[in-house]
Order: C-alpha cells, then sequence, then structure tokens
C-alpha cells in the first residue's frame, strides 16, 4: 500500500484483522491451557489423595503409638544458626534451642561478620570464653574463620563460630564443619521449634538408622501466635491479611505437597527453615552451594542425584506434625523480594539438574517429582499470566461469552479453594492447633481472599524473579527486621 | 498410711495429661496438701507467680513452655529456691541431667509408683523447713 | 456448547467439593468435641474410683469393687482408659488394675482381637497384652512381629519389651530387618533391654542377620546392655561390613565393653585409609575404652591434618590419666591438642 492509502485506513479495518489474528491464537491455545489446568488441579488432587493416604496412616500410628520418641538409638544432633545481625532476638533463640527436649544436642551458632551486637550479647550471655580449636574443613568454606567460643562453664553445649561475613551457605557449611554430632539441622535465628520439635523429626532415623539421610517438618508461619521464652504456646491466626493468606499457603504446601511427595517416595523439597540431615551425607555431597539459590533444595536435589547415582538404598522422610515456626512477610515488599528469590531458586536449581529429568536412573524423583516441578511450579505463573490476559482480551472480543469465562474463572480458582479446603480438613483432623471457631472461618475467609489479587501479585513476581535470573542480574538478599521475641506477643 | 507434715501446704502440679494430673492430685489431697492441678507450663508459670507454691510437681514434657521452661523461669524468680519435683517418661540420663543441671530437686520416671512419688514430696518439704 | 457444559459441570463438581470439605473440617471438629464429651460422660461415673485405685488409695477396696461392678457399656471404654493407667503407674496399684483387666474379660477379649480385622483393634490388644505383663502371652504375641501392619509389630516389639521374656530376642531380632517392612530400630533396642541377660546368643545372631538394620540393633545391644561374648563378631564387623553405620555402631559398643584387643582392632580403624567419619568414631571410642594400649596409636593421631581427629585423640589421651598426660605434654602444642586442654579445664577435668 503507498503512504497516502494508508492514511485513509479506518481504525475498524485495522481492528478486523486483528480480531482474526487474536481469536485464531485464542482458539489453538485455549485447548492446551484447559489442559494444563486440568492437568494442574487433578495432579493436586492426586497429592491430596496420597497426602490424605499417609495421614490416614500417621494418625492410626499415632492411635495406637507407643512411646518412642527420644528412646535408644536416638542420634545426636547439631542444630546450627547461621546469624547475621540478629542481636534482637539471638540470645533467647539461642536458649530455646539449648532447651529443647533432646538426648544429646548441641547448638553451633555461626556469626556471619554481623556488624551489630549479635556477638557480645551472646557472650554476655553465656558467658563465653575462645578455645583454639580448628574447625575442619569437610566442607571446604571459602571466608576466614575469626573464632570459636564456648561458654565457660564447659559444658553447656554451645560453640560459637565468628567468621567473615560470606552469606548464609557458607555460614551453614562453617558450622557443619564444627559440629560434632552425626546428625545436622540448619535453623534460621529467628525461628521457633516446639520443644519435642527435634524429637519427632529425628524419629525416622532412629526407626531406620542405616537408610534414612534427610527429614523435613513442618513450618508454620508465627505471625499472632503467644510467644513466651522463645517457645509458642498459643496458636492465633496473625491478624493483618497478608499473612494470614500465608497461614493458608503454608498449611496447603505442607500438607498437601510435602506429604503427598514424601509417601510417593518424591520428597525433594525440604523447606529451608527447618531440615535434618545425615551429616556424613551432608558432608559427602558437599556441603551447601554458595553460589545457589536454591540453597535447601539444590542441595536435597544434590543427594538424591549422588545416592542414586550410587547406587545406595536411602530413605527422605516428612514428619507432618508441625515442629517449627517462623515469622513471614507481613509487608507487600518483604513478600515481594522473598518470592522473586524463591522462584529464581527454583528456576536455577531446576536448570542446573536437568540431567536428572526421565531418567529411570533417578527413580521416582527423576521420572515424576522433577517433571512435575518444571510443569507445575516453574511453568505454572506463566500460564496463569496468559490466563489473567488473554481472558479478558477474549471478553472484549466477543471470542468468548460472559457465562464461558465466568465458569473458567471459577473452575481455575475454584480448584485452588478445594485444595486448600482439603489442607484445611487435613489439619482439623490431625492437629487441631487452631482453638477457635473464628481462626477456622478466618482461614476459609483467607483461602477465597487468595485468589483475589493475592494470586495474581505470587506470578508476577515469579516471572519477575525468573526474568531477573534470565537476564544473569545479580540477587540481593532483601532484609527483614526482627523485632526479637520476648513476653509479648509478636 | 498417707502422712503429711502439715495441713494446707500449697504444691503446684502440671501435666498435660488429664490421668497423671487428677492422679497425682488425688494423692497429694489425700495426704493434707492444697494442691492446684494445671495442664500446661504457661497455666503452671502464671499459677506460680501469682502465689508461689511450697513445692512444684512438673511433667517435661508439655506443650507449649515444657517443664524444663517452667523450672528455668522459676530458677530466675523472685522464688528460686521452691523446690521442683520433675516427672519423666524415661530413664533418659539427659533429661535427668538438663532437669538438675537447671535445678530441680528430684526426678520421678513413669512408671511411677504413686507412693514413692507421695514419699518424695514428703521429704523434700521436710528438707525446706 | 459441549466445552461449555462440560465446564459447567466440572465446576459445580468443584463447587460441590469445596462445600464438602468445609463442611468436613467443620463436622470433624464437632464430631471430636461430641466423641470427647460423651467419652467423658461414660466415664465420669467411674473415674473417680478408678482415680482413687491408681493413686493406691483404696486401702478397703470399695473403689476397685466397684469398678468391677462397672455396666458393660462402660467398660469397653474403661478397659482403655486402665490401659492407658498401666503405662503411668507401677507397684500395687498396676496390679490392682491388672487384676480388674482380668474380671472385665479384657484380656482374654485382646488376646481373641489379636486376630481382629481392624488393625487398631489388633494393636491396642497386644499393648494391652504387654501392659498386663502377662509371661503366657508370649507365644500368642510372637506372631504379631510378622503382621501386616507396622502399628502392630510396633505394638507386639513394645509388649514382648515390657514382658521381659528372653525368648522373644531371637524372633524380635530377626523382625526388625524383615524385608516385609520390619521395626523400628529404637523400639526393637528399647524391647530387649528389658529382656535381661539371656539373649546373648540370640544378639549374636542378630549380628549375623541379612539386613543391616538388624545388625545396628544388635550391635548397639551389646554396647548398652553390656554383653561381652559377642566381641569377636563385633570386631568382625567393624572391619568389614558393608554399611558404615553398622561399623559406627560396632565401634562405639566396643568402646564401652571392650578390652585390650577391641582396643587394637579400634586402633588399627583410626588409620588413614578407612573412611574419615569411622576413624573419628574409633578415635572417640578408644577415649570411652581408655585402655592404655591404645596411647602410642593416640599420640601419633595429635599430629593428623584433620584437627577433629587430633582433638578427639587429645581428649581420649586427657581421660588416660598421668600416661595420656604425658603422651600430650610430649606432643607440640598445636592447635587440636591446646584445644583439647583448655576444655578439659573448663569442664574441671584438669587442674
Amino acid at each position: 500500500m503507498s503512504l497516502p492509502d494508508l492514511a485513509v485506513v479506518s481504525p475498524a479495518e485495522l481492528v478486523e484483522p486483528l480480531r482474526a489474528v487474536v481469536v485464531w491464537l485464542l482458539r489453538v491455545t485455549t485447548v492446551p491451557v484447559l489442559a494444563y489446568f486440568v492437568l494442574i488441579n487433578t495432579s493436586y488432587l492426586v497429592l491430596i489423595g496420597l497426602g490424605a493416604l499417609d495421614f490416614r496412616t500417621h494418625l492410626r500410628a499415632r492411635r495406637t503409638e507407643v512411646a518412642t520418641l527420644g528412646g535408644e538409638l536416638t542420634p545426636g544432633v547439631s542444630l546450627i544458626v547461621p546469624a547475621h545481625n540478629e542481636e534482637a532476638g539471638i540470645v533467647t533463640s539461642v536458649t530455646a534451642l539449648l532447651s529443647l527436649r533432646y538426648p544429646g544436642h548441641e547448638v553451633v551458632v555461626v556469626d556471619d561478620g554481623s556488624t551489630d551486637a549479635t556477638f557480645e550479647r551472646l557472650r554476655q550471655a553465656f558467658d563465653l570464653v575462645e578455645i583454639p580449636r580448628e574447625v575442619p574443613q569437610d566442607i571446604p568454606v571459602r571466608a576466614r574463620i575469626l573464632g570459636l567460643f564456648v561458654p565457660r562453664d564447659g559444658h553447656t553445649r554451645l560453640v560459637v563460630v565468628r567468621k567473615e561475613n560470606s552469606g548464609r551457605s557458607e555460614a551453614s557449611n562453617t558450622g557443619v564443619n564444627a559440629a560434632t554430632e552425626p546428625l545436622v539441622a540448619m535453623i534460621d535465628a529467628d525461628s521457633i521449634l516446639d520443644p519435642d520439635a527435634l524429637l519427632r523429626v529425628a524419629k525416622p532415623f532412629a526407626d531406620d538408622p542405616t537408610r534414612v539421610v534427610a527429614t523435613g517438618g513442618t513450618v508454620r508461619p508465627v505471625n499472632g501466635c503467644r510467644v513466651i521464652a522463645g517457645r509458642v504456646v498459643g496458636v492465633d491466626m496473625p491478624r493483618r491479611w497478608l499473612p494470614r493468606i500465608q497461614v493458608v499457603e503454608y498449611l496447603r504446601a505442607f500438607l498437601v505437597g510435602r506429604s503427598g511427595w514424601s509417601r510417593f517416595r518424591g520428597l525433594i523439597l525440604i523447606s529451608g527453615a527447618f531440615g535434618l540431615y545425615r551429616r556424613d551425607t551432608f558432608v559427602e555431597a558437599g556441603g551447601l552451594d554458595p553460589d545457589s539459590i536454591g540453597e535447601d533444595f539444590e542441595l536435597v536435589l544434590r543427594m538424591h542425584k549422588m545416592l542414586r547415582e550410587a547406587g545406595v538404598d536411602y530413605r527422605v522422610e516428612f514428619v507432618p506434625e508441625p515442629v517449627s515456626w517462623t515469622e513471614v512477610p507481613s509487608t507487600l515488599r518483604v513478600l515481594r523480594s522473598q518470592r522473586r528469590r524463591w522462584h529464581r531458586g527454583l528456576w536455577e536449581t531446576l536448570w542446573t539438574y536437568r540431567g536428572m529429568v526421565l531418567r529411570p536412573r533417578y527413580g521416582r524423583v527423576g521420572m515424576v517429582a522433577l517433571p512435575y516441578y518444571w510443569l507445575f511450579e516453574l511453568a505454572a505463573p506463566l500460564l496463569e499470566l496468559y490466563g489473567i490476559l488473554t481472558l479478558p482480551v477474549a471478553l472484549l472480543l466477543g471470542v468468548v461469552n460472559v457465562p464461558f469465562a465466568v465458569l473458567f474463572l471459577a473452575l481455575a480458582y475454584g480448584y485452588a479453594i478445594l485444595v486448600t479446603l482439603a489442607a484445611m480438613a487435613m489439619e482439623e483432623w490431625a492437629f487441631h492447633r487452631h482453638e477457635r471457631w473464628r481462626d477456622l472461618g478466618t482461614t476459609l475467609l483467607s483461602s477465597v481472599l487468595e485468589n483475589i489479587g493475592y494470586r495474581q501479585l505470587t506470578v508476577w513476581w515469579r516471572l519477575e524473579g525468573w526474568w531477573a535470573s534470565l537476564r544473569g542480574r545479580k540477587q540481593v538478599w532483601g532484609v527483614m527486621t526482627r523485632t526479637g521475641f520476648n513476653e509479648e506477643a509478636s | 498410711m498417707a502422712v503429711s507434715m502439715q495441713e494446707g501446704i500449697r504444691v503446684l502440679v502440671a501435666d498435660d495429661d488429664p490421668d497423671i494430673r487428677e492422679l497425682v492430685e488425688f494423692k497429694l489431697a489425700q495426704a493434707g496438701y492444697a494442691v492446684t492441678a494445671v495442664p500446661d507450663g504457661a497455666a503452671a508459670w502464671a499459677a506460680f507467680e501469682s502465689d508461689p507454691p511450697a513445692l512444684a510437681v512438673l511433667d517435661v514434657m508439655m506443650p507449649g513452655l515444657s517443664g524444663f521452661d517452667v523450672l528455668r523461669k522459676i530458677r530466675e524468680s523472685d522464688s528460686p529456691r521452691v523446690p521442683v519435683l520433675m516427672l519423666s517418661a524415661k530413664s533418659r540420663d539427659s533429661d535427668v541431667d538438663t532437669g538438675f543441671a537447671i535445678g530441680a530437686a528430684d526426678y520421678v520416671i513413669k512408671p511411677f509408683s504413686p507412693r514413692e512419688l507421695l514419699h518424695r514430696v514428703n521429704t523434700m518439704l521436710a528438707r525446706t523447713r | 456448547m459441549i466445552a461449555g457444559s462440560l465446564l459447567l459441570a466440572a465446576t459445580d463438581g468443584v463447587g460441590l467439593g469445596c462445600g464438602a470439605l468445609a463442611a468436613l473440617a467443620c463436622l470433624t471438629r464437632v464430631g471430636r468435641r461430641r466423641r470427647l464429651t460423651r467419652r467423658r460422660r461414660l466415664l465420669a461415673p467411674h473415674r473417680a474410683d478408678l482415680i482413687a485405685v491408681s493413686a493406691g488409695e483404696d486401702s478397703e477396696g470399695a473403689s476397685l469393687r466397684a469398678l468391677a461392678t462397672a455396666p458393660r457399656r462402660a467398660q469397653a471404654a474403661l478397659a482403655e482408659n486402665v490401659t492407658g493407667m498401666l503405662g503411668k503407674v507401677r507397684g500395687l496399684p498396676a496390679e490392682q488394675l491388672v487384676d480388674l483387666l482380668r474380671e472385665h474379660d479384657a484380656l482374654d477379649r485382646a488376646r481373641a482381637d489379636l486376630g481382629h480385622r481392624s488393625r487398631v483393634r489388633r494393636a491396642r490388644a497386644t499393648q494391652l497384652l504387654g501392659l498386663s505383663r502377662d509371661s503366657s502371652a508370649v507365644e500368642a504375641l510372637l506372631p504379631a512381629l510378622d503382621d501386616r501392619s507396622p502399628e502392630v509389630r510396633a505394638s507386639a516389639a513394645y509388649a514382648l519389651g515390657l514382658i521381659g521374656d528372653p525368648r522373644a530376642a531371637g524372633p524380635l531380632l530377626r523382625a526388625t530387618g524383615s524385608p516385609g517392612g520390619g521395626l523400628p530400630a529404637g523400639l526393637a533396642a528399647e524391647a530387649l533391654l528389658g529382656m535381661g541377660v539371656g539373649i546373648s546368643d540370640a544378639l549374636g545372631q542378630g549380628l549375623r542377620d541379612p539386613d543391616p538394620r538388624a545388625r545396628t540393633v544388635a550391635a548397639h545391644l551389646c554396647g548398652a546392655g553390656s554383653f561381652t561374648r559377642p566381641r569377636p563378631i563385633l570386631r568382625e564387623l567393624l572391619a568389614g561390613d558393608p554399611d558404615l553405620t553398622v561399623r559406627e555402631t560396632c565401634a562405639v559398643a566396643l568402646g564401652r565393653i571392650g578390652r585390650t584387643e577391641d582396643a587394637e582392632a579400634l586402633a588399627r580403624h583410626t588409620e588413614a585409609e578407612h573412611p574419615l567419619p569411622l576413624r573419628r568414631v574409633c578415635a572417640a571410642a578408644l577415649g570411652e575404652l581408655a585402655d592404655p594400649t591404645a596411647a602410642p596409636t593416640l599420640a601419633a593421631l595429635l599430629h593428623d591434618p584433620d584437627p577433629r581427629l587430633a582433638e578427639l585423640a587429645a581428649a581420649a589421651l586427657v581421660r588416660f590419666g598421668p600416661a595420656g598426660r604425658h603422651a600430650l605434654d610430649a606432643a607440640d602444642h598445636r592447635g587440636p591438642v591446646r584445644s583439647a586442654l583448655t576444655l578439659a579445664r573448663l569442664q574441671g577435668a584438669l587442674p
């Protein structure tokens, strides 16, 4: 067309070919997208089913349980606490950890080059003195160790290692190097453990000392709970809606996700806030990778790879009781940074271990769990974004009618609510830690609200994280201001 | 057969297991003690704070604040010398060590003899006189 | 159109599912509270008597008689409550409670329940027989070690441990490593500890079991229960067992009960050709054993490149008394030696 001809083309004439293109696009993609939603939700239902079966077994075991927590063959545990500028709550936290019920545990705090009074507070509270102990380099650590301290009384089982700042992973590795017990757990300085948490999460090791290499415990948000002396004494829902929705998220992720996968023997994700490992396996796998954002996820995959390649018979178990409580972001800014980081870590780790996907040698992890994570965890926000964008466009262009669109939305989000409700039903059935009817109602409402705005935000943030990784931008760790735990509710 | 040194001495009993709680409460009450029985650590601490007893019987394994947590708080309180008897489910050396390290006066292991428990309570109270 | 009606149907399904689950969550809470209240109401008239008997305050037997004549309706719930009590009290009250169960035919019913369809019933029956400390029940309980349900197997192990008859040791160890599922190792170990000194032969056989779990339990028991006869087998497993956990457990056991020849075996396994975790465990075990013939090996380890191993050797030598102190003074005071000495001083083991 010549230039003068272009000038006389009307807007209506432009819209028509555009409309045709969009209609064609929608017609071509509708079926695959619909199929994707059906698949992902069916998978959720399958996981619910497996989780429910696992639950049934677990509950039956509890009804006929014989008291064996902390009995013979319970291995000792070293609790590794990487800490950077945690002066507000470090002493309360360490005191609470030292007083956990366990036959033989120690606490190893790694002061990762804190610039505040973290070490000074510890020194005063526990009367620390330096000892000339050399920390072995079972896992090679780049940063220099500045000193190792123990309480002067000589029998409080606390070790504080000071090192140059080099990040949480290296701090954890240093802690494992300094650890003396056969099991190691990494604990955030602001996480709270139930007094019997260690006993529960170590039980699988006592039951099967030759095969179990790692166990994961359930993590719950502590926001809104009553905390006294570093212990959760009352479980209440948080007062603000953002943490409330996260309570629902955690519930769903742990009860449905972990339970289901554990039963299926494909458990690959152990939460960053609580995982217990055999020290020798941890070391043999090489410890946490300081350059990876995937942290524990990456390590567990590495362990799976190593053990399967060696042909070893091993187990990774999941403990469904709530054992650890952690503060979740209560502002959008911090939440956003967290979700970007998580999805970025997911992407980078999955990409690193892409060689395991669909290889029979890696068993259920390679054949089922990893492909699942690729399709339904990694790609999910992409597909959801597509759905969010195209549905209004399709409506506008008259490709779909309003009832269809409404139904589609109801189905897509209704399934999400279904999964959440299943998790809530299981929680009520098994743990009933929420005391009040009002909390049940709040949780229900939160699970609905989650789909109106919150979910869409996380879709965007996850994609942001993914994009940042693809563009090679350096990861910056967000800082969460700690208020510390004391006698008041947090 | 049940003997108490003096009527109305206040004893605090904390155990989340109602069987043990009611049993110990009954046994000590029959012996003449004024017993306050609570089902968890937080309640135990609240009861102790508001009205310190002459002796406390604490179960080690309780949800929320454990027996050790309450014991520690007692030792750091204004009435730190109140004798504390710990009830534990196992003869775990570590439990016993921990308990004595924090300052428990004595230990009773489950399954326990109620008669022996009473005897120990009497002895502990006689010692503090 | 078909897609539309499918969509509608699916959405309805999801909606119904949501409603059902929400109702389930609520109903579960209501149901649980109702169940608890109902049980409490059923047991309420007998609670005071039960407490009186359990506390040993029933000197005239009035409460026991009242419980014996409890209506049949309450007996099942009462039996459960009594079983719970038996795990918590001992002495005369426990004996009286067992008599009560016998009065109610609860023990006979438990024996019959051993073959029940429901695994919960089987497991509870097993536990009850164990708590009643009835040694005539051992024969009936042994097959339960191979039950298809893990809860029943665990309950059987627990019960046999309570009864404490050493005849059960062999079957227990075999069941621990059974390919059909096995037993929780810690539970098996606890049960074996309750069986006294007659299990030495069973432990020797357990050490030869094809499953590493059973071997671990047997090795652990040798140390925990001071069984010295199987020491040659422990040495053998330390040297050549394919499973590292078994080897480490043997080392720990030898550290507790070993003599000079065992100290030699442990010393051999601190050498560089062995895996580092095993070397460290052996060094610590030598400290536990405190046999003076190991002093030269430990002294040599003081210069090992692995600081943890060196410090363990130093800490072991501290426990050797004057001979060990001498060896420590002779070594040059690098980090590990100084560290062990400092720690020993803090702990009061040294002046």
